[in-house]
């Protein structure tokens, strides 16, 4: 029962070497089994008053369309950073989202770039392209004060966390719906404390796989 | 039950039974073969519709899927613009044949309905498939609403997951005819739905009619997992339930499959029907052949048992001869040894019915048959019977034993047979024997019977003893005597009664002798009532004196006047009064008559005597002279007025009581006469004891008397002894008036005779004495 795989993510956070003076967060993430969940976005809100980190300046990323795929799968943006689509490949792709954050959506012929989106609004904007359906990306928009991916290994690291109360939410593209989203509650006491935690999270299927036909039932 | 019709039966039946039996079992076979088979068919059948259930949602998924990529649609569904979403989902619906679609939110709420303009937030009832359509297509029949839908839940990605998209497509009897038709779905199939009261609900089937789910389940809660034999409407079906996969949220359904037997039974009833003839023409074949095979065995048997009726019915001649060999063949010879067996004992036992055992000669009553036979085969060419018997057969036997007289007729039967030479001889009876002689007169009968009497005459000696055996003769000649061989026979007996106790003892038959003849049985009955009736009446014939020339006397004799045969003479029915015993009655009656006529004729001063004749047996009558004196009493007549009348042989040889008769007669001062005197065996000596008065000379003697004078002399000497011995003469039958003239010559006393006067009744005897020249006052005048 292959297709009934659910992922469940296991954040792990651990005790990482941080730059000194400044408290670190190890977050481990996995699946339900075990496995290691990349792309993960773990964000640390501050809760209570505490030093807020200073907020860096907007800037452009570019997503980049190869091989039928948006890479990266998953990008986190603070309001007022923009986005640029560009197609390396030799098709055309139409790139597309509902999402409410931001609405688009385009035709990008092979090499061309998109005209920077800047991306006001908080939310997840999903990407798609209309003529490849498996193509999909996020774009993460959040004012979190901390922001970081899981990598390959699950693990997504934070660094330089003042003291203060924060909220730890794990967020995934492909979380089951109703599963909820885990939010812990983090407290650093010490400017230099490292901390780790561990989210398990239920997933669904990778949608940029493509279906197995041949396996599928119902 | 003929033999034929029993072995036909036989056969028949048990070619029958067997078919039957055969029929039975490969019919057994068979169905339970087709059972079989239909629970296996049903079996596939069962995972081949959930199969094509399958493949139905795959494609309707598909449809679905590729719905769910139109771009419009998921940007009317991104930007959930409800009334846009509706009428593209119908539209969509349309083309993948789906009765009714639905916009699913993620968290199971029902965000669009095709067929639900406010679905106000409603959850979709089948949780299961929305969470399965989470990661990818879900699809599951379930009953919703009393109808059984297949759905399918697809999720749509824009490009995110953003809802799903239920389709739901009805599987009515639509649905499964289509199924049917595109697969080898069994005719007979029902969806029933288990309804929460645990009974089920037929909502789909796709033969309306059947109700093999009604049957099968028949509001049973429990559901077998078999096929089950089923009877529906007088028909026959496997039926089988399958459970189909149903969302979980879902009542359960089944399929229910129904494997018609009488179908599947259908193609063997050709074989059936041909079977069926194959028998009928069996039958008729084993009836024919058993009957040809019982014709066979039955029709000799049949023969065999006419052959057998036939022998029954004395018909000895060998059965018909009969080809076949073995138990008939064994019969039919059995048959033929037992027919002549008894052919044989036949023939013996026959042979000794109709031999004497002692002689070795037929019986009489062969010999009658035997006579009979001749006499119709040589008609016209005559014959004689001689019945030849030993007188002292009977005395001898008495004497000297059966034994004796055996042998001593066996000597005899030899002795017979050499005279005889080819004539017929066989024993009569006990002392007699007969013989005859075909085509041979009265003359060639005469001379055997001399013959026969010469042989036999020998006497039968045996030891020191020598036997007479004392033969007569009788002859009865054919046709003269008689035509029936019976009447021979008796006529010759009544010749050898004659015969018997004669010197010459040979008799020919003689009818007017016979007292035997039939005719008379029926007067001796009638004799009696004749006296009673007055048929009798007495006739008077005149006797003449010759010395004075007047009639002074009369013969009275007795006459009958019979009513149908009319005058009857004395000598037929006095012998027959003398047997019957009437004899007595009617002399005295004749007594009676003369004496009052006696007396009638005496008042008119006519004076004649009576002469009256008296039987033989009347002188056994000791009470006769008493009566007759009674008589003379009662008329006033005087005895010597009487004169009675006896034959010689009446008084020959009689005893003493007779004789004592005759005087006590004499005493009372009657006559005595001797009647046909001169033909019998008297003897003077012995007429001397007697108390004769009177001779009367037979009339044989006076019918040749104008003839011959040897006669003449044999006349006058009678009359002359007569008188030297001191009796009155009286001549009968005077006929003439030489023989009157003679007798009167000769000094005879009366004559009588028709010269004179034949017998006459009173009244014409009175007028013939008054006209009479012999009348006494006609003489004095």
């Amino acid at each position: 029962m292959r297709w009934f795989r659910f992922a469940t993510a296991a954040v792990y956070i651990c005790a990482f070497s941080a730059p000194a003076g400044a408290a670190g967060l190890g977050v481990r993430i996995s699946d339900a089994r075990g496995n290691a969940v990349s792309d993960a976005v773990v964000t640390v809100a501050l809760q209570s008053s505490g030093s807020v980190a200073p907020v860096p300046p907007p800037s452009t990323r570019v997503i980049d369309q190869k091989n039928e795929t948006f890479i990266p799968y998953i990008e986190v943006f603070r309001p007022g950073d923009k986005v640029v689509f560009r197609n390396s490949d030799r098709t055309r792709h139409h790139a597309y989202s509902f999402a409410p954050a931001r609405q688009f959506e385009f035709v990008l012929a092979p090499g061309e770039s998109s005209a920077p989106l800047q991306l006001d609004k908080l939310g997840v904007i999903a990407v798609g392209c209309n003529i490849h359906d498996q193509m999909i990306t996020y774009l993460y928009v959040t004012d979190a004060a901390h922001v970081a991916r899981s990598g390959g290994d699950g693990i997504a690291q934070l660094a330089n966390l003042a003291k203060g109360e924060y909220d730890v939410r794990v967020w995934h593209p492909q979380l089951r719906p109703g599963a909820g989203v885990d939010t812990q509650r983090l407290t650093i006491a010490d400017a230099t404390e490292l901390k780790d935690l561990k989210f398990t999270l239920s997933l669904l299927p990778d949608p940029r796989l493509p279906p197995d036909r041949e396996r599928a039932g119902y | 039950m003929s033999f034929r019709l029993r072995l036909a039966v036989f056969l028949v039946a048990s070619l029958a039974i067997l078919q039957s039996v055969t029929a039975v079992l490969v019919y057994e076979v068979t169905r339970r073969q087709v059972v079989a088979e239909g629970k296996r068919q049903l079996a596939i059948a069962g995972a081949t519709f959930a199969r094509q259930l399958d493949d139905v949602s795959t494609r309707v998924s598909d449809n679905v899927q590729v719905l769910t990529l139109d771009f419009a649609l998921r940007s009317a569904i991104a930007q959930r613009d409800r009334d846009t979403l509706r009428s593209a989902l119908r539209n969509h619906g349309r083309r993948i044949g789906a009765a009714r679609m639905l916009l699913i939110e993620l968290d199971g709420t029902i965000d669009a309905d095709t067929q639900d303009a406010s679905p106000d937030q409603r959850k979709f009832p089948f949780a299961d498939l929305v969470e399965g359509a989470l990661e990818k297509p879900s699809a599951a029949l379930v009953a919703w609403e009393d109808q059984v839908f297949w759905i399918v839940v697809v999720p749509v990605h824009a490009p995110a997951l953003i809802g799903l998209i239920a389709a739901s497509i009805p599987v009515d009897e639509t649905f499964l005819k289509r199924e049917q038709e595109q697969s080898a779905l069994p005719k007979t199939t029902e969806l029933a739905v288990q309804n929460s009261n645990g009974t089920w609900v037929v909502v789909a089937r796709a033969n309306p009619g059947n109700a093999l789910a009604d049957r099968l389940l028949g509001g049973n809660t429990k559901r077998s997992d078999t096929p089950a034999l089923i009877e529906v409407a007088g028909r026959e079906y496997v039926a089988l339930a399958t459970p189909l996969r149903t969302s979980g949220q879902s009542r359960p359904i089944v399929a229910v499959l129904g494997y018609s037997l009488d179908e599947a039974l259908q193609p063997y009833r050709s074989v059936a029907l041909t079977w069926a003839v194959l028998l009928a023409l069996g039958l008729v074949a084993g009836l024919l052949g058993s009957v040809l095979i019982a014709r066979g065995v039955s029709r000799p048997i049949e023969a065999l048992a006419a052959t057998a009726r036939r022998i029954a019915s004395g018909d000895y001649r060998p059965a018909a001869p009969v080809a076949q060999a073995g138990e008939v063949g064994e019969l039919a010879a059995a048959l033929t040894n037992m027919a002549e067996a008894i052919s044989e004992r036949e023939e013996h036992i026959r042979f000794q019915n109709a031999h004497d055992d002692a002689t070795g000669l037929m019986t009489r009553v062969a010999a009658e048959a035997a006579i009979q036979q001749m006499i119709d085969s040589e008609t016209g060419k005559g014959g004689s019977l001689l019945m030849v018997a030993l007188a002292r057969l009977p005395e001898i036997t008495k004497t000297l034993g059966h034994a004796i007289s055996d042998r001593l007729m066996r000597d005899a039967a030899a002795r017979i047979r050499g005279p005889a030479g080819s004539a017929l001889v066989a024993r009569a009876s006990d002392s007699e024997f007969l013989v005859w002689m075909c085509q041979a007169g009265q003359g060639d009968a005469i001379a055997l019977a001399f013959r026969l009497l010469d042989v036999l005459g020998e006497p039968y000696r045996e030891a020191d003893i020598a036997i007479d055996v004392a033969p007569a003769v009788g002859i009865a000649l054919h046709p003269l005597h008689g035509t029936k061989a019976s009447a021979l026979l008796q006529r010759a007996e009544v010749a050898l009664f004659a015969a018997l106790g004669v010197d010459e003892p040979v008799a020919v038959y003689d009818p007017v002798a016979d007292p035997h003849r039939p005719e008379r049985l029926s007067l001796m009955s009638e004799l009696r009532e004749a006296i009673d009736r007055r048929q009798l009446q007495m006739h008077y014939q005149p006797k003449l004196n010759l010395t004075t020339g007047v009639i002074d006397g009369v013969e009275g004799l007795v006459r009958w006047q019979h009513p149908k045969l009319g005058l009857i003479g004395p000598d037929m029915f006095i012998p027959l009064a003398e047997e019957t015993g009437n004899i007595r009655r009617l002399t005295r009656w004749v007594l009676a008559s003369c004496i009052a006529q006696a007396h009638a004729w005496d008042l008119r001063n006519r004076r004649l005597r009576f002469a009256i004749n008296l039987s033989a047996r009347d002188l056994d009558d000791a009470d006769l002279p008493h009566r007759v004196s009674e008589l003379l009493a009662i008329h006033g007549v005087k005895p010597h007025q009487i004169l009675l009348e006896i034959t010689e042989s009446a008084v020959m040889g009689k005893p003493d009581a007779a004789i004592r008769v005759l005087r006590q007669l004499a005493d009372l001062g009657i006559d005595l006469a001797i009647d046909d005197f001169g033909v019998g065996q008297s003897s003077f000596a012995y007429l001397r004891r007697l108390p004769v008065r009177e001779l009367k000379i037979d009339k044989s003697f006076l019918l040749r008397l104008a003839m011959g004078a040897e006669d003449r002399t044999i006349v006058r000497s009678i009359v002359e002894l007569g008188h030297r011995l001191g009796y009155r003469v009286t001549a009968e039958g005077v006929t003439d008036q030489t023989s009157l003239d003679y007798l009167g010559e000769i000094g005879c006393d009366h004559a009588q005779g028709f010269f004179i006067s034949r017998a006459l009744p009173p009244d014409a005897f009175d007028t013939f004495l008054t006209a009479s020249p012999w009348h006494r006052e006609n003489l004095l005048t």
